[in-house]
């Protein structure tokens, strides 16, 4: 019925799996499409919530294989860059700059010196996937994680970089923390990024 | 305006949930939909208007004001001033009464309804409470004793003198089936695991997911990404045994999710308690919609029959000074 790159989840979503999916994201915004209740980004994946009673999958996947057709790379002017001051202090600093075969001074260095983009946002509200990590710099998840990562935790787990927004269960590895607040509803814009965004990381106070 | 003499274990404001999951936000929203959509169309509110969800021991209220109220779901135990308060019916409370909700044989939560809807914080365009977020409802909590709860005004209605039917009525355990569909991560011999004994549901059961106790042989795949999370998902961690995800489970994961349970079977998760008995059936995309849409149609055939009372019963609203 769907064919390889559109597969159900369920009986009311369908996983669209495509490098274009977040252009069609992007383009179901703008233009959502009827029966589409939401659509949720991972990366290269768009997974879209639809309502059974009034929109048939087969019917859906022709019409997102008929978006998909059309769409190019999403254009890169609308990128914003965020710089985070970052205070490395965190409780695996050492590990993860052992790790590498770096001393703490160098591994922050590479570190702040590595462009991340924002993949796409998911976990808790304002938590970002932060792509874009050399294989140098990445680190193995921990075996078992914490109860409880502090809020404003910055912190590197498998392909990715991360901030934790709140205070949460978290099995990546923390370097350090930072003070910007990621998810505010008193801001108009609650979440401080988005995907496609550029994000740096800086020495807090240097 | 409502006093919260005793909150109950968990009462939260709930209403339908919000379309927030592309930022990180869960969907939220009462726990039993279906349970919202009938207590709001007893006492003639829109169908996702907020509403008290109360969670296996009830809350007790005193109204500070005359109010009509419905309460539907889990057969909980509840009295208005010391007067049996019956389910499934819109019946008034005077200023100065007190409704006493107890605890529930089975099921899990039912949701309490005032005509005019009850005010909440809205975020991200739902009121629901997100209790891990904290926001929405009640300062983003449960209720506690001593909160104050207003709803909004709505011109006065004679309530109507109907029940609704107990076949409306969401399934509850202590033995209940859900009907789940396969995903690509159901290899034949965990299909076979899951569908093939009942599970239990453990103690680790709230507003995020219900957690099993009996263990599959979970597939280990550290490299598997995290992917969107949808309602129903039936996760697989490494330790085999199966979480099913509920309203505020978070928005993506990373553990296998080889099943996911049928839309039409979704109240009834809202409805497991620690101790009920799981067995997983699984249908086809066909059966699980044929039978979305039968339940659809008697929920609505209700919802309807309830808007002709009130189109009919409704007074005149005039402003009282």
């Amino acid at each position: 019925m769907t064919g390889p790159d559109i597969e159900p989840l369920g009986d009311a979503a369908l996983v669209v799996r495509s490098p274009l999916a977040a252009a069609l994201l992007a383009d179901l915004t703008a233009r959502p499409l009827p029966g589409v209740r939401e659509a949720v980004p991972a990366l290269n994946v768009l997974t879209v919530l639809y309502d059974p009673l009034t929109s048939g999958p087969a019917s859906l996947a022709a019409d997102l294989r008929a978006r998909l057709a059309q769409l190019r790379p999403k254009q890169v002017e609308k990128a914003r860059t965020h710089v985070l001051p970052v205070t490395f202090d965190g409780p695996d600093l050492m590990w993860c700059a052992a790790h590498t075969g770096r001393g703490v001074p160098d591994f922050i260095a590479a570190l702040c010196a590595t462009p991340l983009e924002v993949a796409f946002l998911g976990f808790t509200p304002g938590f970002a996937f932060l792509t874009g990590l050399p294989p140098a710099l990445q680190m193995p998840r921990l075996a078992t994680p914490r109860e409880r990562v502090p809020a404003g935790s910055v912190a590197l787990g498998g392909p990715w970089a991360g901030v934790y927004p709140r205070e949460t269960p978290g099995g990546w590895r923390l370097v350090g923390r930072t003070q910007v607040t990621l998810f505010d509803l008193q801001r108009p814009e609650p979440v401080l990024w988005r995907a496609g965004d550029r994000v740096r990381f800086e020495v807090a106070g240097a | 305006m409502l006093e919260v003499v005793r909150p109950g274990l968990q009462t939260t404001v709930q209403d339908a949930g919000r379309r927030a999951r592309a930022l990180g936000v869960p969907g939220g929203g009462a726990a039993d939909p279906l349970a919202l959509r009938l207590a709001n169309a007893l006492v003639g509110n829109p169908p996702q208007a907020p509403a008290l969800e109360v969670t296996l021991a009830g809350p007790t209220l005193r109204f500070h004001a005359d109010a009509l109220v419905a309460l539907w779901g889990a057969p909980f135990d509840a009295a208005l001033d010391g007067q049996p308060f019956p389910l499934g019916r819109a019946l008034p409370v005077r200023a100065g009464q007190t409704l006493a909700l107890g605890g529930t044989r089975r099921g899990a939560r039912a949701v309490l309804a005032v005509r005019g809807g009850l005010e909440g914080q809205p975020a991200l365009g739902s009121r629901a409470t997100d209790l891990r977020s904290g926001f929405g409802g009640m300062e983003g909590r449960a209720l506690r004793a001593g909160d104050h709860l207003a709803w909004a005004p709505l011109p006065p209605a004679a309530p109507p003198r109907a029940f609704l039917s107990p076949a409306l009525c969401t399934a509850t355990g202590p033995q209940v089936t859900l009907r789940v569909l396969p995903t690509s991560e159901a290899t034949p011999d965990l299909l076979a695991a899951l569908t093939g004994q009942p599970f239990t549901v453990g103690g680790q059961t709230d507003r995020m997911g219900a957690r099993l106790t009996e263990a599959v042989s979970a597939p280990h795949d550290p490299a598997r990404v995290s992917l969107p999370n949808v309602p129903g998902g039936v996760q697989l961690p490494p330790d085999g045994r199966p979480i099913l995800l509920l309203p505020d489970a978070g928005t993506h994961g990373g553990y296998p999710t080889p099943l996911v349970v049928a839309s039409a079977d979704l109240p009834v998760l809202g409805q497991l308690r620690a101790g009920d008995r799981v067995t997983f059936r699984e249908v086809t995309l066909r059966q699980a919609h044929a039978a979305l849409r039968q339940q659809e149609r008697d929920v609505r055939q209700a919802e309807a029959a309830l808007r002709r009372w009130y189109a009919k019963h409704t007074e005149p609203y005039t402003e009282r000074t």
